[in-house]
């Protein structure tokens, strides 16, 4: 299995040191773990213009790495944000970044699950997973935080996997993670 | 009252959170008294200064639009801005206008669940949060069309203005439809997306030469190594 994980921890501390116990871990179990370090990476802010959409369609006009991310994406079976809890929700890094995935869709409408959303650009899908360090969260940030993810699994057709917290034992992270 | 009104559109101040804000401001000026203050969030190295005019304000409106079912990023670099403030005295009060590209009110609920809890965690005094549905269209649309979009921003401006406060039944108004009904959805869907896509998108892509590549699969090549 193929798992992506997106860090947006903004500086190296203990989920960068729990992500290569992570890593290590499913690599030796099978799977082929790609870590993008978000802090390391050139990511632009999405500015809105649809360029990504109606210039030039499935990526973004801002030449940026975010080209980098959106590659390991759609050849991800599981795609793992990880990151801090910072002000109930995760780090600004990650979440620019996610606003960077739109040329993975199609800015076309469709119904699903009784909504409208957008087609999805690649037939490709895959599961979507949390690790967060939980600093100060409590349960009422870390149910609005899957909630969140949930919404977006629907936008992107993906089913969401599981949220799992740095303080719980890495082995059991990775075999959540594996049962996708 | 002195109030800040803050543009999280990654747009600036050509997108339609400006425009909201603008309504909302005719609203709130129809009574004398109110001072205000315009930042852009989009101004990322502003974000500093922009913390301190949240410290001086008596009410704080943020608008934005939902990006991949959340705040834009923007906005979310702002909000770990303001994390010296929590537990602090004398935080303003704080509301929030966001909206959607989308028809229905139902994909802006989570993140109305993160604001209120936003607010409580920076112990300022939650006005509420108006969201709407389908807000992404609202400039473009004739105008008695968006009358009743309109109307309601500047009745919650009102509302602020007059007593300090977003009426809740203002807010229940502008929600508008939270899914669509079945009939309604099956047209959004067909009769609604061709029509969206023969007069916009397709249109816009012809125009910038994109349209051949409107399906492109630029990524469909694995990452080395993969």
């Amino acid at each position: 299995m193929k798992i992506c994980v997106l860090n947006g921890n903004s500086e190296p501390g203990e989920l960068d040191v729990f992500l290569s116990r992570f890593g290590l871990l499913a690599e030796e179990r099978g799977h082929s773990v790609k870590v993008l370090q978000l802090r390391d990476m050139d990511i632009k802010y999405c500015i809105g213009c649809f360029g990504c959409w109606v210039k030039t369609p499935g990526e973004c006009i801002a030449r940026d790495d975010s080209a980098e991310v959106c590659r390991t994406v759609v050849h991800s079976d599981v795609l793992v944000c990880a990151s801090q809890v910072k002000m109930g929700q995760v780090s600004a890094l990650v979440k620019k970044t996610l606003d960077k995935l739109i040329p993975l869709v199609l800015p076309y409408f469709t119904v699903h699950e009784g909504e409208i959303h957008h087609p999805q650009r690649y037939a490709r899908t895959r599961e979507l997973a949390l690790i967060l360090q939980k600093d100060g969260a409590d349960e009422e940030d870390l149910a609005i935080i899957e909630r969140s993810f949930r919404r977006m699994c629907i936008n992107f057709d993906s089913s969401f996997l599981s949220l799992k917290l740095t303080d719980e034992p890495v082995e059991e992270v990775v075999d959540a993670l594996a049962a996708a | 009252m002195h109030l800040l009104l803050l543009n999280g559109s990654p747009k600036g101040e050509s997108g339609n959170s400006n425009y909201l804000l603008q309504l909302l401001l005719e609203g709130v000026d129809e009574i004398p008294g109110h001072t205000h203050e315009f930042a852009n969030l989009v101004r990322v190295k502003e974000h500093r200064h922009y913390v301190e005019l949240f410290q001086k304000a008596d009410a704080v409106v943020m608008a934005f639009p939902l990006y991949t079912d959340m705040m834009p990023g923007v906005v979310k670099a702002f909000i770990e801005e303001l994390e010296p403030l929590c537990g602090c005295e004398g935080n303003p009060a704080l509301g929030f206008i966001i909206q959607c590209g989308f028809p229905e009110s139902v994909h802006l609920r989570a993140l109305e669940a993160y604001l209120g809890k936003l607010s409580s965690r920076l112990g300022c005094c939650y006005l509420g949060t108006a969201l709407r549905g389908g807000g992404g269209s609202a400039r473009s649309m004739p105008a008695f069309m968006a009358r009743d979009f309109t109307e309601n921003v500047r009745a919650l401006g009102r509302s602020l203005g007059n007593r300090g406060e977003f009426n809740p039944e203002i807010i229940r108004r502008f929600a508008g439809k939270e899914k669509l009904p079945f009939l309604r959805l099956w047209f959004m869907g067909t009769v609604g997306d061709r029509m969206a896509r023969a007069f916009f998108w397709n249109r816009v892509m012809k125009s910038n030469g994109a349209f051949d590549r409107r399906l492109a699969q630029p990524y469909s090549d694995p990452p080395e190594g993969w």
